[in-house]
């Protein structure tokens, strides 16, 4: 099985997917939301059902410019567009958490816009310690009991438990198909493992796990990527299009670590539970993300993209973000002085949410490449 | 002729006194070391044509609308001489914030704070250009282009060494995110121990209050294991008690702006605020300001005299002020008789601080900077925003509402859809201003002047009056 299986691809093709469909006939709840901040596991309990917001193959934002302007990041702009258009009419509530000034806003405009029957906003603090914590764990006390009393949810210990249970076992088989790109020669490319992470959060986890051990089970007997010029590891914010990691490899880069909002590291840490399960699951996404917002840590997200160079044998980082997103613009901007210090080689790139100036994109992948002296 | 005689008579009034405020700052610091350092921090030298603004601020106004701007002017003068005395002389004491950090608190614990956005607010006004070089620094060491110009400015002049040794920098999550984001730049750029408060986004419920009351404790224990100062709860409570007899004349003068005409408008509503109540709140010399205007507001108004002489708009100015058109209003007033009311950047709801404990002190405090406007309109959610705009609307009978669309402020870019509406609801006229808050490269004066004639004589109908 050297062809990747179209099933998972498919599932990317739009918000509406056949096992969304499918969930919905079996009564399931579909809940949108859009960051790494918003606890994917209390979206997973009773009947709801997580369902990672994007918009594939957007062609344009025309109505959406009208209300967000088109100096904020395209990829709210996307998802209000797609919102306007429709596309989201089969969720039933929308979260979003108070993350970024881009997301706030998309948070009003929609709010204004659809006028949601359920809708709610986080406010995951800016910063880690007790005191936060404390602060995020009520908030999502808040957010439960609005769950539980708009959807006649059972948000009781035994629930949490089972669904942190359920979020790590699936985070676990990820994990381990993730190992393999540690290999010299890894079987799987990418961007190949990258449609599985999308996949999984835009579809229904349970619908996933045969397919997804069927396909790890392939790995062995699979055709190694042998082929590569040079290892690299892509750093970044959102990141839902598997065919921009495509479009690196395409240059002979193979893409086998990802600090990404949308990706593996540190998306797939497994929650553990210290106390009660509901401060666990704020501990767990407030200080497992890498996102900038998170004003003190820029030193521990630079010390982990360079663990994973390490444990990666990463040959150089790319460093992505969608324009006018602050927070990554500026961040970007230090890390390249930071890994630059470290002596690995890094490019930083501006982009659109949607796979645009493919061409450049892989002109600029090659000159890097080419000045590793790969 | 008489006119002319009043005005060149206030304005040498004002430069001499502005001259002997400054002179005695040069002589202390030595001929010198003053010429070394205006080579050092060449910003400086655009601080020393600060009487520009007596110009800019002054020309064609009646007589103690003049007199009014002036007076901000000298009091600028004031507390930026006192500030670069810290600069110079207090450094070891000397710590550097952010906007959006209560500057009270510093002052109590002994301290000498230096905002560090204030050179990027305060340059532009004198000279429009004055902050180019340092957003070229900025952008050429990788900051993308479209962060907001104020940040960029500030993170340039820390790249470009231009900034007064410190010994702490003290941050927060405000006003945005670029705004948080350059903290990280400027703690490498400058190796400092760096404190960043965490201030929430749902702030209108008693435990956000106490959230950012812990926050301001935890700062202030920092502070006294980082910094000399040590907290002086007796001198806390004297410059909030100081602040709170500064927000009664503003009251009172906001009251006197209401009345149609009104005998004040412009500076001495929005300059007065926004330098006063920012920088240097809690001082005495600051609510003599406050006092002088309330004076002279209520001089005209038992003269029946109007600020603007012929007033026949009543704006309101939402977002932060054009600062490198400072003098926008004043040109406005003569060209189409609009008269600058109230803006967003001084209008507030919970103005004073309870200084019976400690504890309310922090609260007080907390809660001016969790309701300032750089914070409850710019993060949201929208309704803070909207509602405070048709509040001031009604409030203070106004006409029409600016908004300075600063192209680097994606928080308010991304409220201008639902604004329009709102206002087309309200049938409240919306002028947005295409610009870039700290760089005339990007639309400069004449451009500006452009949209407002568009906006002035299509959707007001309103002729030119100075032509």
């Amino acid at each position: 099985m050297d062809e990747f299986p179209d099933f998972f691809p498919d599932l990317l093709e739009d918000p509406y997917n056949s096992l969304i469909e499918k969930a919905l006939d079996n009564g399931k709840i579909p809940i949108g939301y859009t960051c790494s901040y918003v606890p994917e596991v209390l979206l997973s309990i009773d009947n709801l059902m997580p369902v990672r917001i994007f918009a594939p193959g957007i062609s344009g934002t025309e109505v959406a410019d009208i209300y967000l302007s088109n100096v904020i990041c395209s990829y709210t702009r996307s998802l209000l567009e797609f919102a306007m258009d429709d596309r989201y009419d089969f969720l039933k509530g929308w979260v979003f958490a108070a993350s970024c000034d881009h997301l706030r806003r998309l948070y009003d405009n929609l709010n204004y816009l659809l006028k949601p029957e359920f809708i709610h906003i986080l406010d995951a603090p800016h910063r880690l310690g007790e005191i936060p914590l404390s602060w995020y764990t009520e908030e999502l006390k808040m957010f439960t009991q609005a769950m539980a009393s708009h959807f006649n949810i059972d948000y009781g210990e035994k629930a949490l438990i089972d669904a942190i249970s359920q979020h790590n076992e699936f985070a676990s088989l990820l994990e381990s198909v993730g190992e393999f790109r540690k290999e010299k020669y890894p079987p799987i490319s990418g961007s190949e493992f990258h449609t599985l992470m999308i996949a999984s959060q835009a579809a229904p986890k349970h619908f996933l796990i045969d397919k997804i051990n069927e396909f790890k089970r392939s790995l062995p007997e699979r055709k190694k990527k042998s082929t590569y010029r040079a290892r690299l590891l892509i750093v970044g914010g959102q990141l839902d299009d598997p065919n921009y990691i495509k479009a690196i490899e395409s240059t002979g880069g193979l893409v086998v670590a990802d600090h990404l909002c949308t990706g593996s590291i540190p998306g797939l840490t497994p929650i553990v539970i210290k106390d009660d399960p509901l401060t666990s699951i704020a501990d767990h996404y407030l200080s497992r993300t890498s996102c900038p917002r998170m004003m003190e840590e820029f030193n521990a997200r630079a010390a982990s993209i360079l663990k994973s160079v390490s444990e990666y044998n990463v040959d150089g980082v790319v460093i992505e973000f969608v324009k006018f997103c602050d927070t990554w613009g500026i961040e970007a901007g230090m890390l390249v002085s930071a890994l630059r210090d470290a002596g690995i080689p890094v490019i930083s790139l501006e982009r659109e949410y949607r796979l645009t100036g493919e061409g450049q994109l892989r002109t600029r992948i090659q000159a890097f490449i080419e000045s590793m002296g790969k | 002729m008489k006119e002319k005689f009043n005005y060149y008579t206030i304005y040498c009034k004002y430069w001499i006194i502005t001259w002997f405020k400054i002179i005695p700052f040069i002589i202390r610091h030595g001929l010198f070391d003053t010429i070394r350092d205006l080579r050092r921090y060449p910003w400086l030298l655009v601080m020393l044509k600060v009487n520009r603004l007596l110009g800019k601020f002054g020309k064609g106004r009646t007589l103690r609308y003049q007199k009014a701007s002036s007076i901000i002017v000298s009091g600028i003068v004031s507390s930026v001489t006192e500030m670069l005395g810290n600069f110079f002389f207090n450094s070891e004491r000397m710590i550097i914030h952010e906007d959006m950090v209560p500057p009270e608190i510093f002052k109590a614990m002994g301290l000498a704070p230096f905002m560090a956005e204030l050179i990027g607010i305060m340059l532009p006004m004198i000279e429009p250009h004055a902050m180019e070089d340092y957003i070229d620094m900025s952008e050429s060491s990788g900051i993308p282009p479209d962060i907001c110009s104020l940040p960029k400015s500030t993170m340039g002049m820390f790249l470009k060494n231009e900034t007064p040794p410190a010994i702490a920098i003290v941050a927060s999550n405000l006003p945005c995110d670029a705004g948080m984001c350059s903290y990280a730049l400027i703690e490498k750029q400058l190796e400092l121990p760096t404190f960043r408060l965490d201030i929430p986004y749902h702030f209108t419920d008693e435990r956000a209050l106490h959230y950012f009351a812990d926050e301001l404790k935890r700062m202030i224990t920092w502070l006294e294991e980082h910094t000399p100062g040590k907290m002086d709860w007796d001198l806390l409570r004297e410059i909030c008690e100081e602040r709170n007899r500064m927000m009664e004349y503003e009251i009172e003068l906001w009251d006197l702006v209401r009345i149609r005409p009104a005998p004040l408008a412009g500076e001495a509503v929005w300059l007065t605020h926004m330098w006063f109540f920012n920088l240097f709140p809690g001082s005495k010399k600051s609510t003599t300001i406050f006092k002088k205007m309330v004076k002279l507001g209520k001089q005209n108004l038992s003269e029946g005299i109007s600020a603007v002489k012929n007033e026949k708009y009543r704006a309101l100015l939402w977002n932060p002020p054009l600062i490198h058109f400072i003098d926008l209003f004043n040109w406005a007033e003569k060209a189409y008789g609009v008269s600058l009311i109230m803006d967003s950047m001084s209008f507030n709801r919970l103005p004073f601080i309870d200084t019976a404990s400690p504890e309310t002190m922090l609260e007080g405090l907390g809660r001016n900077i969790m309701y300032g406007p750089m914070a409850r309109h710019t993060r949201g959610p929208a309704e803070n925003y909207l509602n405070d705009i048709f509040y001031i609307h009604k409030h203070f009978d106004l006409d029409m509402l600016w908004v300075a669309g600063h192209i680097g402020c994606k928080n308010t870019q991304a409220l201008n859809g639902i604004l329009r509406e709102k206002c087309r609801e309200a049938g409240l006229p919306l002028l947005i201003i295409d610009y870039d808050l700290s760089d005339p490269r990007i639309v400069p004066r004449e451009g500006i002047i452009e949209q407002i004639n568009h906006f002035m004589e299509n959707i007001m109908k309103a002729k030119r009056l100075d032509l």
